[in-house]
């Protein structure tokens, strides 16, 4: 078996080039090796909450692994058949539960069963898309790709002190549907949706009010969490269509006035939401693999990011599968097919 | 894969932050330490009391909720008062002796930012002492601006110092500089010596049992004691005076209150107190030149001295006490001189663990030139002048110098006052070849002119005297062979190398040494 070389330290994804390589690696059984993680950071090589993801990934499918350690700048990964079944992965606050969901549930679409996966640690850390998108937006456009998946959110993990819990159940993809995503259709509802826990709902007041100052009339929903569950706080603004619901977010942190993690959603949005494209930046991330997967697929979005650049270089090493863009007014087409 | 293993005290100040949620916007170490994006701890185990047990209980949870893949210990240890030194310390010794450390398997960090700074003093002394097959690991909250954050970061320390190339960089320069002082600078080039400096630089810089300098006069004994005296004194390992004296000028009742001092009316003429040698090289370095010289009673005194730090001064029921740091030297085979009941054996013992044989500037020529050019900076720096050898003549001098006609009987200090001799004679700074040809003729002349001082009498003194003819002449033959042999053996095989060829067994050797050693002397002292 030939091994698939790639290298680390190309593009910002450090962490994107290998979750897309260990979905792609179990799925189409080819091993790979990576090196030069994260080459000339501060602090090279591995992180856990990479470590988190390789473990999961490994799990899955019996695969031999060789470098996951901490600061390693080299990984190994010859994957094993994928089994289908029930797990559960406890990552603590250094991972993202949705950065693990995202690397071996496309896994579990090509296992010998349905399975269950219960991963608890942060459901809504700053620098991964939090449970709620997973929930509202990913799932509903995968389920129209013929995907059968239910994500439930248990309980809300805040970083640092995680404790939450994300239970998503899936099966075999027995045949796959093409998705076209050209425009999300007329905006038919604004939502803002505050969280708190163990902070004042205040801040969440505050931040909603704050977004509608920006975005226009919306429907405000506070969720004020047990104080057990965190301290946390996050702002999430859904944006409803027909074809699809995007959602963007911010987490409060100490120090940071809400205004300031309210402006931050609410820019994000704004853009997404002026640009008319069909996608968001994060969706199209996470989109381009199930796409690749299904032999076609097509979306428009309103920024190339280089994570989406590097997530078409790994799946490109490990599909016959064409990947184009084109610029149109005002946004990009990505087709695959 | 080894696993990562913490251990570390509870911080009853540092990881208290109340039960509230609030408690994880406040840098905890213990918590903290499982948090850190690129270090995983397999196992943590936390040292509290009784009295902490909830906070450590509760540090538990929250490292299990963080960190499912640390696996969390309790070790419970009443310390009365974690302050008090002698009892942290006991206690941490009993643990770093007791615990199953599994070094195959397991790599182990100390956790020093949390508990007192008595228990960080501990852990630092058990660690370097090895007690602790550690490693320290020290974190750090975040900085000020950094509101948000509540992991920071940490250090690992690794004590041995010869890992980290710059302090081991740092060393080696420090090194070169202590050697180059205690060769005053001179590149010397004899490998032999080279390497006995360096010996001399280590025990000087780790131990302060006496030093015995082995070698002819003049070969620099006294100066090398006084170079070892002001390095230990530029380390502070010592405060107080250099102190020399020679032993051959030491005779009778006054060697005693020399050495030792003497009460007032101790013996008649004894009108003042006198502390004594050994008293006024308290808390510094005695140099104890011709030790072998030395009366028997002022040996066994002395011998008090070293080993109690106590004797009793000339006349005096009253002890006195006195530190200091020895250094003998000595032109004799002591061993022979044991044997022959001329010098105590005891003492002999004492003073003999760290011996350092001084060769002659016949058993290094080629020493001779760093020495010529370190003289020729010493004369400039005491008299503002600066003096060179002309190209020819400096040939010259070295040609001559390094000959076998050059007998150089007072060794480096007899080539000193040569080179002053040049230096002081020298017109418009230059030394000539004429002038190297007139100080070759005065040495020469020098040399020759000692009919009284033969071979015996350089390496015997005034005993030589004391010889008969009959057995000075032959000694004297004796002693002309060896210095032309470049070793016993070979010096022995030429002295006997008649009879030699009628013996089964040739121990010309272990002859000729038994013959050197009836007028007490021994290979070393005749290569001078």
């Amino acid at each position: 078996m030939e091994w698939i070389e790639l290298d680390g330290s190309r593009g910002e994804g450090g962490g994107q080039i290998l979750r897309t390589a260990l979905s792609l690696s179990m799925i189409t059984g080819i091993p790979f090796a990576i090196e030069r993680i994260r080459a000339g950071r501060r602090k090279p090589g591995l992180l856990r909450q990479h470590l988190t993801a390789v473990q999961a990934a490994a799990a899955v499918c019996g695969a031999q692994v060789e470098g996951a350690v901490p600061g390693s700048q080299r990984l190994r990964f010859q994957p094993g058949p994928i089994r289908g079944g029930d797990y559960a992965f406890a990552i603590g606050s250094a991972g993202s539960s949705t950065l693990v969901l995202q690397t071996v549930l496309p896994a579990l679409w090509y296992a010998d069963g349905p399975s269950t996966l219960r991963v608890s640690g942060g459901t809504h850390n700053p620098a991964a898309p939090p449970a709620d998108f997973l929930i509202r937006c990913w799932q509903p456009l995968l389920q129209r790709m013929g995907v059968t998946l239910d994500i439930q959110l248990l309980r809300h993990g805040f970083y640092p002190a995680g404790g939450g819990e994300v239970l998503a159940s899936t099966a075999p993809v027995t045949a796959w549907q093409p998705l076209q995503l050209e425009s999300p259709g007329p905006l038919q509802r604004t939502r803002a949706i505050g969280v708190v826990s163990g902070v004042p709902a205040e801040i969440a007041k505050r931040e909603m009010q704050r977004a509608a100052s920006s975005l226009g009339p919306l429907d405000e929903e506070l969720r004020v969490l047990p104080a057990n569950e965190g301290p946390g706080n996050v702002l999430m603004v859904v944006l409803e269509y027909p074809e699809l619901t995007e959602l963007f977010s911010a987490c409060g942190e100490r120090g940071l006035p809400a205004e300031t993690v309210a402006d931050q959603a609410a820019r994000e949005a704004r853009h997404y939401r002026d640009s008319g494209a069909a996608v968001g930046e994060h969706l199209a991330d996470q989109l381009l693999l199930p796409m690749a997967l299904a032999g076609q697929g097509s979306f428009t979005t309103h920024r190339l990011s280089s994570h989406l650049h590097s997530n078409m270089e790994v799946i490109g090493k490990f599909l016959a599968v064409d990947m184009e863009t084109r610029e149109m007014a005002g946004c990009y087409r990505v087709e695959l097919g | 894969m080894k696993k990562t293993v913490v251990i570390g005290f509870v911080g009853i100040q540092l990881d208290y932050a109340g039960k509230g949620s609030a408690r994880w916007e406040k840098w905890r170490p213990t918590v903290a330490l499982c948090q850190q994006e690129d270090l995983v701890v397999h196992r943590l185990e936390v040292i509290h009391d009784a009295r902490s047990r909830s906070l450590a209980e509760r540090i538990g949870n929250d490292v299990a909720r963080i960190s499912p893949e640390t696996e969390f210990k309790r070790l419970e240890m009443e310390l009365r008062d974690p302050w008090d030194f002698e009892e942290v310390y006991t206690a941490l010794h009993d643990l770093a002796r007791s615990y199953p450390f599994d070094t195959e398997n397991e790599d182990y960090l100390i956790h020093i930012t949390t508990g007192t700074h008595v228990a960080q003093i501990c852990w630092f002394l058990l660690a370097e002492a090895h007690y602790l097959p550690a490693r320290l690991l020290q974190t750090s909250p975040p900085r000020k601006k950094e509101i948000a954050n509540s992991v920071g970061s940490y250090e690992i320390i690794d004590l041995d110092l010869s890992r980290y190339d710059r302090i081991a960089q740092r060393f080696a320069r420090e090194r070169d500089d202590n050697l180059s002082f205690l060769k005053s600078g001179i590149a010397t080039r004899n490998p032999a010596f080279n390497r006995m400096i360096e010996q001399i630089e280590q025990v000087a810089g780790r131990s302060r049992a006496p030093m015995l300098l082995v070698g002819p006069t003049g070969a620099g004994k006294s100066f090398l004691a006084r170079r070892v005296f002001e390095l230990k004194r530029q380390r502070q390992q010592l405060k107080g005076r250099f102190i020399e004296v020679n032993c051959a000028t030491l005779r009778g009742d006054s060697a005693m209150s020399t050495l030792f001092g003497h009460s007032k009316g101790a013996f008649t003429g004894a009108q003042q107190e006198r502390p004594g040698l050994l008293r006024s090289a308290d808390g510094g370095l005695l140099f104890l030149d011709e030790i072998g010289e030395l009366g028997l009673d002022e040996q066994a005194m002395l011998l008090k001295a070293i080993e109690e730090k106590r004797f009793f001064p000339f006349g005096s029921d009253q002890e006195a006490s006195s530190d200091f740091q020895l250094i003998a030297g000595t032109h004799r085979d002591l061993r022979q001189w044991v044997r022959q009941g001329k010098f105590r054996e005891d003492l002999y013992a004492r003073i003999n663990l760290w011996t350092f044989d001084l060769p002659g500037l016949a058993g290094r020529p080629e020493d001779i030139e760093p020495n010529l050019d370190y003289e020729l900076e010493r004369f400039a720096a005491e008299h503002g002048q600066q003096v060179r050898f002309n190209v020819e003549a400096r040939r010259r001098y070295l040609a001559f110098a390094t000959s076998q006609a050059a007998r150089w009987h007072g060794n480096f200090r007899e080539l000193g006052a040569s080179l002053t001799r040049l230096a002081t004679l020298a017109t418009a700074g230059r030394i000539t070849e004429s002038d190297v040809a007139d100080e070759i003729a005065r040495l020469t002349a020098t040399w020759a002119e000692e009919p009284t001082a033969d071979a015996c009498a350089q390496v015997l003194g005034g005993e030589a005297d004391q010889l008969d003819l009959f057995d000075r002449s032959q000694l004297n033959a004796v002693i002309a062979v060896c210095r032309a042999s470049p070793s016993l053996s070979e010096a022995g095989r030429r002295l006997f190398a008649v009879s030699r060829v009628e013996k089964k067994q040739s121990n010309d050797a272990d002859r000729l040494r038994k013959y050197l050693a009836r007028f007490g002397l021994s290979w070393g002292a005749l290569r001078g």
